[in-house]
């Protein structure tokens, strides 16, 4: 039986059976993988790190999308970092009320690669005409982007590697400026129980910068270690603190169906382990 | 030993026709050797988890056999990582030992998925702050090796003295040092600097668990077995006899690893060059070959080696003769002042115990081509347009030789 070890701890991992290899793209400098497994159904890795699962994908994709799209409530132009297996794209598809999506991927082979062999993911959303797909360093587009977003969603890899850029100070700067007064920038941070650092890191990144920084958290049962972070950044303060009932109507509105987003979920995410806001705190006295 | 040994002429055919196939010079990768150096010092060495150092030979029907045979793989760099991955060896089976990295090799190490380093200094370890979850280390001390042909203790490694202090660091900083490593040397001529080592390290293991509560459970005994060059050698398994006798009295939760290059590489490739040319110099006959100091030949200077070699000749007469490499730098001389029959042009060398430094140090100079590397006896899963298959060992299958080459 052919097993695929997950090789981002030295003392501890996860370990999936691999029934089918769909793809596999092998070079000196990095190896994509994409298989079968009986619980999580396709599986992507990169450089020996789960990407996404067939399985629960939607929980990061929901999430990472719904949350800053209810909150803000008026979002007419949404930007995309990365996220080639679309699973964000076909979320914010989802939402009638956004105008224009535009997505930047370094690779477009990826999105090739993903729309074949991940279907699921995009579900068709690569061919909705509100899409416009830039095939460029979302680092550099940021810092030439005369555009500017109501929402930023930066659906980057780990740091560690070609998405390194996209969690730098100067990465987030450019965000700020391609931002919309009042603009959301929420980014994948991580998680950390595993490592605290990332968002500690981020943290005193984003605080330079925006007046209302602070992260969310959702379990995605493949990135192992407990919750994961999601970075949220904004000008806005009032936008986190929006109530339930303000959700509930603003989803209720927005028609859409989600497998484990809901207006309770959106304002319990913003509910941080003590152990997270004792580290942040550290952050600001520093 | 003489240096040279005269064989009958006939036995040159076997590497002429490898000439007349792939060119000239070569070097010859017989991976059913390697398959028994493995093998000889697995069992020299049992439950000790071997990682083969590729910088030794850094060749893919190496790591291909290897990896069949079930061994890990010691890296030092991107660029052998870069070959590890192109061969599909799992990271996991992997570590790191470089002492000093940049930041962009660990991470390009952590991206192949290696998530064992070696530290030898504070700033070393604080290179790992950031990458403190993801990653275990192994702390290498020094030990004064009096008795090796090649010290590897004073360029690397903390002192005895510093290891406490080194271990509390890391719990301060939040990494986690998983075990010890040291190198006994190269080529040691007998195995008390690892004895001694290892008799230290225990104790080490031992002072760190009753101080810090932290458990090394890792101890990782380098290299240094022996391969045979012009001096004979005492065979493996006498010579890790008092390295079994100690490993048995380290505590049950000690898991040992070793990192061989040279006696795994070393006796499976040998040099084929040809003669190029030839001269008179005073009562010298000189015969410029094909390769030199500076190609295969490079360990004479690097790795301080004279390797055994082989002529081809049924005279009886001989004459005292320099072999000579191909560039004009007057250092690249392979043996001097040896009596030998004379050679023609066209006529073969051979270097033996050719596979360990040699290849790996070899250069560019004066733009002559470097020796092509020739697999011979690649275990069958492996298949690759460079391969020339044999059942025997080459020295014993002259017979069928020209039959199974015609390919």
């Amino acid at each position: 039986m052919k097993t695929f070890t997950e090789t981002l701890y030295d003392a501890y991992g996860q370990e999936f059976a691999v029934d089918k290899i769909y793809f596999e793209n092998k070079t000196a400098h990095q190896h994509l993988i994409i298989f079968e497994n009986a619980n999580f159904g396709r599986v992507m890795a990169l450089d020996g790190i789960v990407q996404t699962t067939e399985a629960d994908e939607f929980i990061y994709h929901e999430m990472l999308t719904h949350v800053p799209l209810m909150a803000h409530g008026a979002a007419r132009r949404v930007l995309i970092i990365g996220g080639g297996d679309g699973g964000i794209l076909r979320e914010v598809c989802k939402h009638s009320s956004v105008e224009q999506i535009t997505q930047v991927e370094i690779d477009a082979q990826v999105i090739e690669m993903c729309k074949e062999y991940l279907p699921r993911h995009s579900a068709g959303a690569y061919d909705d005409p509100r899409v416009n797909i830039v095939v460029d360093d979302a680092a550099n587009f940021v810092r030439e982007c005369g555009e500017q977003f109501d929402l930023i969603i930066s659906d980057s890899t780990d740091p560690i590697g070609p998405g390194d850029v996209l969690f730098t100070s100067d990465f987030y700067q450019n965000c700020k400026r391609c931002l919309k007064e009042g603009g959301v920038l929420v980014a994948q941070n991580g998680v950390a129980f595993m490592q605290l650092d990332e968002v500690t890191t981020t943290a005193r990144r984003m605080q330079k910068l925006f007046t209302d920084q602070s992260f969310y958290s959702a379990a995605v049962p493949t990135y192992i270690g407990g919750i994961m972070t999601f970075a949220w950044a904004t000008d806005n303060s009032a936008l986190r603190c929006a109530n339930v009932d303000k959700i509930a109507e603003r989803f209720s509105r927005a028609d859409i169906k989600c497998r484990y987003y809901n207006p309770a979920i959106h304002v319990a995410s913003f509910a941080l382990p003590q152990y997270i806001i004792d580290a942040l705190n550290e952050v600001c006295q520093s | 030993m003489t240096r040279i040994t005269i064989e009958r002429a006939e036995k040159a055919q076997q590497y002429q026709d490898l000439l007349q196939q792939h060119g000239a010079p070569l070097l010859l990768l017989d991976c059913a050797q390697l398959v028994k150096q493995y093998e000889d010092l697995s069992s020299a060495l049992p439950g000790v988890e071997l990682f083969y150092a590729i910088k030794s030979l850094p060749h893919a029907a190496v790591i291909q056999t290897l990896k069949m045979l079930g061994s890990g793989f010691d890296i030092a760099t991107t660029g052998e990582i870069e070959m590890l991955r192109e061969e599909g060896v799992n990271p996991r089976h992997t570590l790191h030992t470089h002492p000093i990295k940049r930041d962009r090799d660990i991470r390009d190490a952590l991206r192949y998925g290696c998530t064992t380093f070696v530290v030898d200094n504070i700033w070393e370890m604080e290179k790992f702050v950031e990458y403190r979850h993801r990653v275990g280390l192994l702390l290498r001390v020094s030990f004064p090796n009096a008795n090796t042909r090649i010290d590897l203790s004073r360029k690397f490694g903390c002192a005895e003295n510093e290891v406490m202090l080194l271990i509390q660091k890391a719990q301060s900083l939040g990494l986690h040092v998983k075990g010890l490593s040291f190198h006994a040397g190269s080529q040691c001529p007998d195995a008390r600097n690892h004895v001694r080592a290892i008799q230290r390290c225990a104790r080490l293991i031992e002072e760190v668990y009753e101080t810090t509560g932290k458990l090394l459970s890792v101890l990782d005994i380098g290299g240094g077995f022996p391969a045979r060059y012009m001096q004979s050698v005492e065979d493996i398994h006498s010579f890790c006899a008092p390295i079994r006798e100690e490993l048995r009295k380290l505590p049950d939760h000690v898991r040992v690893i070793a990192e061989p290059g040279r006696f795994l590489s070393a006796p499976t490739m040998k040099a084929v060059s040809t003669v190029m040319g030839k001269a008179k110099r005073g009562d010298s006959t000189w015969y410029y070959l094909d390769d030199g100091v500076y190609g295969s030949y490079s360990g004479q200077i690097f790795d301080h080696v004279e390797y055994p070699l082989s002529i081809f000749s049924d005279l009886e007469e001989t004459e005292r003769a320099v072999l000579s490499g191909p560039t004009c730098d007057s250092i690249d001389v392979i043996a001097e002042g040896v009596e030998i029959p004379p050679l023609s042009i066209g006529d073969i060398v051979v270097g033996h115990q050719m596979g360990a430094y040699t290849a790996a140090s070899s250069t560019h100079f004066n733009l002559f081509d470097k020796a092509q590397i020739v697999a011979i006896n690649e275990l069958p899963q492996v298949t690759d347009e460079n391969v020339v298959f044999l059942d025997q060992p080459l020295q014993s299958a002259e017979a069928d030789f020209n039959q199974q080459h015609t390919l």
